[in-house]
C-alpha cells in the first residue's frame, strides 16, 4: 500500500478556534506519518474546491476529511477512484464539546487516529458485474388492477413485461364488481370498474406478454438474472405443462387477497340467507331482481354486519380497511333495486379514510339507509322466512332488532401470500423427524411438522432460495418490509409486493402501489446493471467478498442474511448472489472465521479504527469508551446532537458500523483487550414493529449478547461493561444520557484492568 | 335483556317527511350529542334532541310521535346554528311536533286537511256554512221561543241582532268544547307517555303536587322564560310575547263580553257594547295592536331566518296568517261600525266570525295545538321533576341517559 495519504483540517465552522489545529496536523504527520496535511476555512462550495484541487495536484489517493459530517457531502463530491475517509470533526466534536479544552482535544485527535487508520485499511472499490448481462424486464404475478396497472406503467416506462395469472382472465377482485366506489370528486356517485378498458389496453401493449391459466413453477437467480418458468394452472393445457421459460430483472408480486371466512359467532353457512360481501357482489353482478337465496323471495330489507371477524383478537385482528366503503356501496345497491328497500348497516367503526368521507355522507342522506353503531350478537331465523338482527348499544337506543331478508357479512381480506420461512422449516422439520439423531429431537421435529402442516403446497413464487420459496411473511401474511419507513420494499432485493398482499387496500391505492411497485422494479434493474446496491444503501458499489477457504460451513451467514442473499450448495458452503445483497453486513458479524469483507468495511478496518486510539494511564484517570453506532438512525442522532449543541461525554470514540448486525464480536474483545473500559452498541428498534433498515440487524446484536458475555467471563471482565440499547432518529437528546448513564456504570466498576497490560 | 326488545321498522315515508321538513339533512346526524349541550332547555337524563335526531333517522315514527320532549322544545335553533353537521335538530323537532298533532287529531282525516294548502277553502267553508246556517235558523227558533227581537236602539242593525248573544254564545261555546274535546285524547297520551319514560312510574319527590306545577308553569310562561335561555333569535321572545299577550287580552275581553251578563256583580258600562274608552275597549284594541304586530314581527324573523335556521312550514304559516285575519276583520268591523258603513260592517263582521271559528275548530289540528300540548308537557315535566338538575329516567331510558352521559 504504496497509495499517497492526505489530510485535510477543516477549520471552519468555529472548528479552528475550538481547537489546537497544529497540535492536531502532528498527530497526522508525525504519529500516523501522513506525507500531506492542510488546513482548509471550509469543506463545502470553495473549500471542497480547493481539497479536490489538492488531491489533484498532490496525487493523493487516500484521503481523510475532518470536517463536516460525510452525511453533507453530494454524491460524487470527491474525485472518482480516490479513497474517502471523512468524518464529523463540526458536529461530534466542536459542536458538542467546550471549546479549547483538554479533552475535546484528545477527542478530536483520537478521531484522526481513527480515520487516518480506517483509510489506511480501506481498499478501492471495484463494483460487481456478473459475467451475463442483466435482463431490464420484469415479472408481474398476479392479473388483478394491481397487477394490470404495474404491467402497464412498467411497459409506458419502456421496459418488457411477463404477466401472469393464475385465473382464465385478468381483472381479478375488480373484475367481479357491479360497480365500484366513486373515486373522484364529488364522491358521490358509483363508477364503471374500467377494467375492461384496461384489459384491452394490455392486450394491445407489444411490451407486455401475458400468460393466463398460469403460475410461477420455478425462479432461480438474482435481480437481473431470474430464471423464471411459468407453468400451466391445469385450464385448458394440463397442470404442470411449461408454457414458457424466460429471464427478468425484477419481479412484483401482485398475488391480492382471499375473503376471510367470518368469524363462526354468526351463523354463516348455516342459514342460506347470510351470505359475505363478495357473494352479494356477484349475486348483483348477475343482474335480475335481488332474490333470497333460500326461498328465491324478492329482497326488500338487507342488514350489512361490519368486520364479520376483523378487528377480533381471535379471529382475524387487523382491519381490511375497505369492507365499510364496500357496504356502503352495496348499500346503494339495495335502494336502487327498489324504492322502499332498506339497508341497515351495524358497524363498531366506520371507516372510511381521506375524500371518501364525502362517500359515507352521500350514503348517509339516503332515507332508507340506517347506520349505526353497534355489536351484532345475534341473527335468527324467523319462520316467515326472514332473518332478525339483534344489535347492543346501537344509537338509536340501546338494544335494536330488525328484520331482513337478507345479511351481508363485511368479510376481511386475508393476503394471497406464502410463508417462504414456514415452508422452509417444514421442510427442514420433515427431514429431521425422519432422520433425526434422537427419539426427542425426532419428536420434537414432529410436533414442528404438524404447527407448520398448513404451509404445505402453499408456494407461490416458488424461488430457489436458501431461505425458502416465497417472501417472508410478518404475523398476519403480509410480506415482511421495513414497514415503518420503507413499506414497498420486501425481505427479497428485486421482489417488490404491491396492492392488496401487501396491505389492505382499495382499487385507488392499488392502482398508486402499482406505479410505485413499478417504479421500485425499475429502479432495482438499473441499479443492479450499474452494479449499485438498492435501498437502505442505494447506490453503494461495495459488496461482500468471502475468503472460502477458511469457510466452516457453519451456516450463520446463510441463515442470519435478512435478505436471503447467501444460496448454500449441499455441504452448507454460501454461494454469494451478489446482486440480491443489501450490503449490510450481517453476514460480517456473524461469521466466526472472520471471511466476509467489503472493500470499504471489515472486521479489520473497523478493528484497526478501534486499536488507533491513545488509552491514557489508568492515573490519568480518563476512561475510554467504544461505541459503536449505527449508520442509519444513532449516527445521524449524534450529528444532530451536535447540530443543537448537546453536550457529548468526551470519553467516548464513536465508531460508525452499516449495522448492528454487522458488528462482529472481535471488535468488543479487541476493544476491552486494548484498554477501553466498555462497549456501547446502540442501533435501530427492533421486535415486531421494528425500525432496523435491514430487519433483523439490531435483533441479531441483541442475540449475540450471549456470545459477548462468554467472551468477558473469559476475560475475567463485568458484563455491565458492554451495553446494548435502541434509538430512533428523533430521539436525539437521548444520547448525551446513555452516554453518560453508562459512564456512571463504568465508574462503579473501575478502569479496565486490562489498561496495565 | 329480559324483555324481548320489539323489532324496528323504519318508516321511510315518516323519514322522507321529516327529512323534507329540515332541508334534506336529517340524516346527516352522527350522534355528536352537540345539540344536547347547547340547548338550555334540554333536561340533565337522556337529553333532547340528540336521542330524537337518532330515532328520526330510523323512521320510529311511533316512538316521536308520543315523544313528550319534543313539546319541550321552542325551536330557539341554538342547537340548528351549533349542529357540525347541519342536520337541523330544532326544525326536525318542529316537524315532530307538527306531525304529532296530526297523529293525535280526532278525525285523522281532518287533521291531514288541516296540512294542506289545497284545503284552505274548505276548511274555511266549514265555520262559514256553520255560521250561515246559525243564521238561517235564528228567527224560526227566536220566533218559536218568543224572543222579540230588540228595536228602537240607536244602532241601525246592531251586530247583536245579527247574531243574539244566545246564538253567539252558543255557536262558539260548541266550537271551544268540541275543540278542547278533541285534543283530550292525545293530551291523555302524552301526559301518560312523560309519566312512563321520565316519571319512573310516579311523581318526583321534588314535584310540588299538580297545582304546584301548573303554578309554576303558569308564570314561567307569562313570564317567557324559557324563551329568553334562546341565544340564536333573541327577537322570537319579543314576537311571541306580543302574540301571546295580544292573544291572551283579547280571550280575556271575549270571555268578558259572554260571561258579564250572567254575572250579578257586574252591571251598567262593564256590559258589553263598551264605550271607546272604556277599559274593556282599550284592552282590546292594545290586545289587537299587539297580537297584529306580533304576528308581523314573526313573518320578518321567519323571511330573515329563512337561509340560516327556521324552515317554516305550511302550519306556521297557516297560524300567523289566520291571527292576522281574525285581528284585522276584528279592526275593520269595529271602525266600518264607527263610521256606520252599511252592509259592509257586517259582512266584515260575519268574516271575523269565520276567522275567529276557524281558529277554535281547528285548535286541535293547527298550530295552535302548541299552546295545549307544550302547556300540558311542561306541567307534566315539572309534576314528574324531568327539568335540569332533576328526574329519574325509566329503565326504557335508561340506555340513552348512560350512552348520553359517556
Amino acid at each position: 500500500m504504496s497509495d499517497k495519504i492526505g489530510v485535510f483540517v477543516c477549520t471552519g465552522y468555529g472548528i479552528g478556534q475550538a481547537l489546537d489545529i497544529d497540535r492536531l496536523c502532528t498527530v497526522a504527520t508525525r504519529e500516523c506519518g501522513v506525507p500531506f496535511c492542510t488546513t482548509v476555512e471550509s469543506c463545502e462550495g470553495p473549500g471542497l474546491q480547493s481539497i479536490n484541487d489538492d488531491i489533484r495536484r498532490e496525487g493523493l489517493r487516500r484521503v481523510v476529511v475532518a470536517g463536516i459530517s460525510p452525511r453533507r457531502y453530494a454524491e460524487g463530491a470527491f474525485p472518482e477512484g480516490v479513497i474517502v475517509s471523512a468524518f464529523a470533526l463540526r458536529e461530534h466534536v466542536t459542536w458538542c464539546r467546550p471549546a479549547n479544552d483538554e479533552d475535546t482535544q484528545m477527542l478530536a485527535e483520537d478521531y484522526l487516529r481513527m480515520y487516518i487508520a480506517r483509510v489506511k485499511a480501506m481498499e478501492a472499490i471495484v463494483p460487481f458485474k456478473p459475467e451475463e448481462a442483466i435482463d431490464k424486464s420484469v415479472l408481474v404475478v398476479g392479473g388483478g388492477i394491481t397487477g394490470m396497472t404495474t404491467a402497464l406503467e412498467t411497459a409506458r416506462a419502456g421496459y418488457r413485461v411477463r404477466l401472469v395469472e393464475r385465473s382464465e382472465r385478468l381483472g381479478g377482485w375488480l373484475a367481479k364488481q357491479h360497480r365500484s366506489i366513486p373515486t373522484r370528486p364529488p364522491f358521490r356517485d358509483l363508477e364503471d370498474t374500467g377494467i375492461d378498458a384496461l384489459a384491452a389496453e394490455i392486450e394491445r401493449d407489444p411490451l407486455i406478454t401475458v400468460y393466463t391459466s398460469a403460475s410461477t413453477s420455478r425462479i432461480e437467480g438474482a435481480p437481473g438474472l431470474f430464471d423464471v418458468t411459468v407453468t400451466s394452472t391445469g385450464n385448458g393445457k394440463p397442470a404442470g405443462t411449461v408454457l414458457d421459460t424466460f429471464r427478468v430483472g425484477a419481479i412484483v408480486q401482485a398475488t391480492g387477497w382471499t375473503p376471510k371466512e367470518p368469524r363462526d359467532t354468526l351463523p354463516y353457512g348455516r342459514l342460506p340467507d347470510i351470505v359475505r360481501n363478495v357473494e352479494f357482489e356477484e349475486m348483483v353482478k348477475a343482474g335480475g331482481p335481488l332474490i333470497r337465496p333460500s326461498d328465491g323471495r324478492e329482497v326488500r330489507s338487507v342488514a350489512f354486519i361490519q368486520c364479520g371477524g376483523s378487528r377480533d383478537k381471535a379471529h382475524h385482528s387487523h382491519c381490511s380497511s375497505i369492507c365499510c366503503l364496500t357496504s356502503l356501496k352495496q348499500a346503494l345497491y339495495v335502494r336502487e333495486s327498489h324504492a322502499d328497500a332498506k339497508a341497515f348497516i351495524f358497524y363498531e367503526f366506520m371507516r372510511t379514510p381521506g375524500q371518501y368521507e364525502d362517500f359515507y355522507r352521500r350514503v348517509q342522506e339516503d332515507p332508507g339507509i340506517f347506520l349505526t353503531r353497534g355489536e351484532v350478537a345475534d341473527v335468527r331465523r324467523e319462520d316467515s322466512g326472514q332473518l332478525v338482527v339483534t344489535a347492543r348499544n346501537t344509537m338509536p337506543g340501546d338494544d335494536l332488532r330488525v328484520r331482513v331478508d337478507l345479511v351481508v357479512l363485511a368479510a376481511g381480506m386475508e393476503p394471497n401470500s406464502a410463508d417462504g420461512e414456514a415452508i422452509r422449516a417444514l421442510k427442514d422439520a420433515k427431514v429431521q423427524a425422519e432422520r433425526g439423531e434422537s427419539e426427542t429431537q425426532r419428536r420434537e421435529a414432529a410436533e414442528k411438522v404438524a404447527r407448520l402442516q398448513r404451509h404445505e403446497g402453499t408456494e407461490i413464487l416458488n424461488l430457489v432460495y436458501r431461505q425458502g420459496p416465497d417472501l417472508p411473511v410478518l404475523e398476519y401474511g403480509f410480506p415482511d418490509s421495513h414497514f415503518i419507513c420503507f413499506p414497498y420494499e420486501s425481505r427479497r432485493t428485486g421482489i417488490y409486493p404491491a396492492g392488496t398482499v401487501r396491505q389492505p387496500m382499495d382499487g385507488v391505492a392499488s392502482r398508486e402501489d402499482a406505479a410505485g411497485a413499478a417504479m421500485k422494479a425499475i429502479q432495482c434493474v438499473e441499479m443492479t446493471s450499474r452494479g449499485e446496491a438498492v435501498h437502505p444503501r442505494a447506490g453503494d458499489r461495495s459488496y461482500p467478498s468471502f475468503f472460502l477457504q477458511r469457510c466452516t460451513q457453519c451456516k450463520r451467514c446463510t441463515e442470519e442474511c435478512p435478505f436471503g442473499v447467501l444460496n448454500e450448495d449441499e455441504k452448507g458452503t454460501p454461494l454469494l448472489r451478489a446482486t440480491r445483497c443489501r450490503r449490510c453486513g450481517v453476514c460480517m458479524g456473524a461469521c466466526p472465521e472472520r471471511i466476509v469483507s467489503f472493500a470499504d468495511y471489515s472486521v479489520d478496518i473497523v478493528g484497526s479504527m478501534i486499536k488507533a486510539i491513545e488509552v491514557p494511564e489508568e492515573s490519568e484517570e480518563k476512561p475510554r469508551i467504544l461505541a459503536l453506532l449505527c449508520e442509519n438512525d444513532a449516527v445521524p442522532a449524534l450529528d444532530l446532537a451536535g447540530e443543537h449543541r448537546l453536550r457529548i461525554n468526551p470519553f467516548v470514540r464513536v465508531v460508525p458500523v452499516r449495522c448492528l448486525g454487522s458488528v462482529n464480536t472481535v471488535w468488543v474483545s479487541e476493544a476491552l483487550s486494548k484498554g477501553y473500559d466498555g462497549v456501547i452498541l446502540i442501533g435501530c428498534k427492533y421486535g415486531d414493529d421494528y425500525q432496523c433498515h435491514f430487519i433483523k440487524g439490531s435483533e441479531l446484536a441483541n442475540t449475540r449478547g450471549a456470545n459477548i458475555r462468554e467472551k468477558l467471563q473469559k476475560m475475567a471482565l463485568e458484563n455491565e461493561r458492554v451495553e446494548l440499547h435502541q434509538l430512533q432518529i428523533s430521539e436525539y437528546q437521548r444520547l448525551p444520557q446513555i452516554f453518560e448513564k453508562f459512564m456512571d456504570v463504568i465508574e462503579q466498576f473501575g478502569m479496565n484492568p486490562f489498561k496495565e497490560l | 335483556m329480559t324483555v324481548e326488545t320489539a323489532v324496528v321498522d323504519p318508516d321511510l315515508e315518516f323519514i322522507r317527511l321529516l327529512d323534507e321538513g329540515s332541508g334534506h339533512m336529517l340524516k346527516r346526524c352522527f350522534q355528536c350529542g352537540t345539540c344536547s349541550a347547547t340547548c338550555d332547555l334540554s333536561p340533565d337524563t337522556s337529553p333532547f334532541p340528540r336521542k330524537e335526531m337518532a330515532w328520526a333517522a330510523w323512521g320510529m315514527k311511533e316512538r316521536l310521535l308520543n315523544d313528550p320532549d319534543v313539546w319541550l322544545c321552542y325551536q330557539c335553533n341554538d342547537c340548528s346554528v351549533r349542529c357540525p353537521r347541519g342536520a337541523r335538530p330544532g326544525d326536525v323537532l318542529a316537524m315532530v311536533r307538527r306531525e304529532a298533532i296530526v297523529y293525535h287529531a280526532f278525525p285523522a282525516f281532518v287533521g291531514r286537511w288541516a296540512s294542506q294548502p289545497a284545503a284552505i277553502p274548505l276548511l274555511l267553508g266549514i265555520p262559514a256554512a256553520l255560521l250561515t246556517l246559525a243564521l238561517l235558523v235564528r228567527d224560526p227558533i227566536q220566533q218559536a221561543l218568543g224572543w222579540a227581537p230588540a228595536v228602537g236602539t240607536p244602532i241601525l242593525y246592531a251586530y247583536s241582532r245579527m247574531f243574539p248573544r244566545w246564538l253567539l254564545n252558543g255557536v262558539f261555546l260548541a266550537f271551544t268544547l268540541l275543540a278542547l274535546g278533541l285534543l283530550a285524547g292525545g293530551v291523555a297520551r302524552l301526559w301518560r307517555s312523560m309519566g312512563r319514560l321520565h316519571g319512573a312510574g310516579g311523581p318526583s319527590r321534588r314535584a310540588r303536587g299538580l297545582v304546584g306545577s301548573v303554578t309554576s308553569v303558569v308564570a314561567s310562561v307569562l313570564m317567557h322564560d324559557r324563551f329568553v335561555k334562546c341565544t340564536e333569535s333573541r327577537s322570537r321572545y319579543w314576537s311571541h310575547l306580543a302574540v301571546f299577550f295580544g292573544f291572551l287580552a283579547l280571550s280575556l275581553v271575549t270571555i268578558w263580553v259572554i260571561s258579564a251578563p250572567y254575572n250579578p256583580l257586574v252591571r251598567g258600562a262593564f256590559i258589553y257594547p263598551f264605550a271607546f274608552l272604556s277599559p274593556w275597549k282599550v284592552l282590546a284594541n292594545l290586545g289587537g295592536i299587539a297580537l297584529l304586530g306580533g304576528c308581523f314581527l314573526m313573518i320578518w324573523d321567519r323571511m330573515r331566518e329563512r337561509d340560516h335556521a327556521s324552515v317554516s312550514t305550511f302550519g306556521d304559516w297557516a297560524l300567523i296568517g289566520t291571527l292576522i285575519l281574525v285581528v284585522f276583520t276584528g279592526f275593520a268591523t269595529e271602525v266600518l261600525h264607527y263610521i256606520r258603513l252599511e252592509p259592509h260592517r257586517h259582512l266584515a263582521y260575519f268574516a271575523h266570525l269565520v276567522f275567529v271559528g276557524a281558529l277554535l275548530l281547528y285548535l286541535p289540528y293547527s298550530k295552535l295545538a302548541h299552546a295545549v300540548y307544550r302547556t300540558t308537557a311542561l306541567v307534566a315535566a315539572e309534576y314528574f321533576g324531568r327539568t335540569r338538575g332533576g328526574g329519574r329516567p325509566s329503565p326504557e331510558m335508561a340506555g340513552t341517559a348512560a350512552d348520553n352521559a359517556r
